[in-house]
């Protein structure tokens, strides 16, 4: 059997009565990108809150290092390793950018390595140490998704995972945010990634799976679902075509 | 009326509403924080404020406390029981996303408060007098009842405390980050029941200390917190839900609305206007008189 980092098997999720997730077996590797998507309502942004413990699945088991994270609450999950940069980024835009690093740094497995962890976050982002007596709320959208990243890897994960994290940026920031993955990728975390612009994220993903109505109903390499019609036909369109 | 009105009358009249309205102030902070996580109004706030009122007249007329002194005591015991209401009464519902639970929670809680004060302590209005009760500074032709001014110093000591804990501390930013997006918060590490806690600790906490100088300073009865927890409630409308600054800035305003009504229009319209106000700013300027927050 292999050792995959994250497994998930037949899970089924609901919020209240309503059922958004339906027998969801997925797996990431470690030192992967892993692509999970789909279009809006598919059940992408269910999945990592799921995995993270903001709701728990009804069936099914979710096993991270072999552990099981199924009872597991969102302050236990991120300290065994596992950060999530939620949709929208979600900063505490009044406190100041260096309090949203140090409240990054709040697991106890990341507090004791704080100096050590605020050096590389400034190092992958000067911006961020330019701007660090600011609130965070007064950054531009682009900085705002480098510090909420810059957050997520205080806590020193194995696994991040990036909720749509080109979402409402200009092109420019766009290239970025995807050259900073591959760099982390480089770096040996292992990256979980809820996208929109699914050509950019199938080129960089070593493995990918497609959502549709909380249902998975494709999967393979992401070279493979980029050269597939279906694919290609609906989601990514005639402009990407050729490029 | 307006022939007597001197310069030192009006000096008189902002003094007094300053040293009311730090009463008021540092009992809206303790609902500005418990508000902040809990995002309930803690309506039996000012009954727990005089509860502490009791305790520390209790301690006064049975064992001889000095009131000051019996701070000691008081602030241990309302920082414990702040720790133990959360835990006993409303850790369950702070996980509900209907949150008036725990605001019924709160409101049964001031009535069960207010009806054993009254059972132990019957409805005469109690007060507390001391050798320095009686004691009055007189700058510039001012009074200033050495009682008040102890009230008014401690609420801003405290008020600077909490803002030095809230700031400077990684729990007190745990708190304030909890205060904006408690789902955030959990994805950090933080634990909701921890910042909780926390925030109700200190909340009753500063209560505890409302409650010495309100003893110190005035007469009270049972019936009294009520009034007191609308009062906060106003102060924190005037400073902004969740700004601790601008609660006890709130305060003191309300304070100075009171002292200023009360003598220019008439001590029976003073509540009227002051509730006018309220309602005007929460109409008007939802986020409070003071801009930003903490």
């Amino acid at each position: 059997m292999e050792n995959h980092l994250l497994e998930m098997k037949g899970a089924d999720v609901f919020y209240g009565d309503a059922q958004a997730v339906w027998d969801v077996s997925l797996y990431v590797d470690e030192g992967t990108i892993v692509a999970l998507l789909g279009a809006n309502g598919a059940g992408k942004t269910t999945l990592l809150k799921t995995i993270s413990g903001i709701i728990h699945p009804k069936k099914g088991e979710i096993l991270f290092s072999k552990r099981s994270l199924a009872h597991l609450r969102p302050q236990e999950v991120v300290d065994i390793g596992i950060s999530h940069v939620p949709e929208g980024r979600r900063l505490f835009s009044q406190l100041t950018v260096l309090d949203n690093l140090r409240l990054g740094a709040y697991p106890p497995r990341a507090r004791s390595r704080f100096a050590q962890s605020l050096e590389r976050a400034y190092s992958l982002f000067p911006v961020l140490e330019a701007r660090t007596g600011q609130k965070a709320g007064s950054l531009s959208g682009g900085e705002q998704q480098m510090l909420a990243i810059a957050r997520a890897l205080m806590a020193h994960p194995d696994l991040l995972m990036l909720d749509e994290p080109s979402l409402g940026l200009s092109p420019i920031f766009v290239r970025t945010i995807f050259e900073l993955i591959k760099t982390l990728n480089n770096q040996k975390v292992t990256i979980l990634l809820v996208e929109q612009n699914i050509h950019q994220a199938l080129k960089i993903a070593h493995q990918a799976y497609v959502l549709k109505t909380g249902k998975i109903t494709m999967n393979g390499s992401g070279d493979e679902l980029l050269a597939n019609q279906e694919i290609q036909k609906a989601y990514i369109g005639e402009r990407w075509r050729n490029t | 009326m307006l022939e007597y009105l001197t310069f030192g009358l009006v000096l008189q009249l902002l003094v007094n509403g300053i040293l009311f309205g730090t009463m008021y102030g540092i009992a809206a902070i303790g609902l500005s924080l418990i508000y902040g996580t809990m995002r309930i109004i803690f309506l039996a706030h000012g009954a727990i404020i005089v509860f502490f009122a009791y305790i520390c007249y209790w301690l006064f007329t049975l064992l001889h406390i000095d009131p000051y002194l019996s701070l000691i005591l008081v602030i241990p015991a309302s920082l414990l029981l702040g720790s133990g209401f959360y835990a006993g009464l409303f850790k369950e519902a702070a996980a509900l996303e209907d949150k008036n639970i725990s605001l019924l929670i709160a409101v049964g809680l001031m009535y069960l408060v207010e009806q054993l004060m009254l059972v132990v302590w019957k409805a005469n209005p109690r007060s507390i007098s001391t050798i320095y009760t009686a004691i009055v500074f007189r700058p510039l032709g001012i009074n200033i009842p050495f009682t008040r001014l102890i009230a008014l110093v401690m609420a801003v000591l405290s008020a600077f405390g909490v803002l030095f804990f809230l700031k400077k501390t990684l729990i007190g930013t745990a708190v304030r980050a909890a205060s904006e997006d408690m789902e955030s918060a959990t994805l950090m590490g933080i634990n909701p029941h921890w910042v909780n806690v926390v925030a109700f600790a200190i909340g009753i906490g500063l209560g505890g200390i409302a409650g010495v100088g309100l003893a110190t300073v005035y007469s009270f009865d049972p019936g009294y917190g009520f009034i007191f927890a609308i009062k906060a409630l106003i102060a924190l409308a005037f400073g902004g839900m969740g700004n601790v600054f601008g609660a006890l800035l709130g305060g003191i305003l309300l304070g100075l609305l009171e002292s200023l009504s009360s003598f220019f229009i008439g001590a029976g319209w003073a509540d009227a206007i002051t509730y006018g106000v309220f309602l005007l700013v929460l109409t008007f300027r939802p986020q409070g008189l003071f801009g930003g927050s903490t």
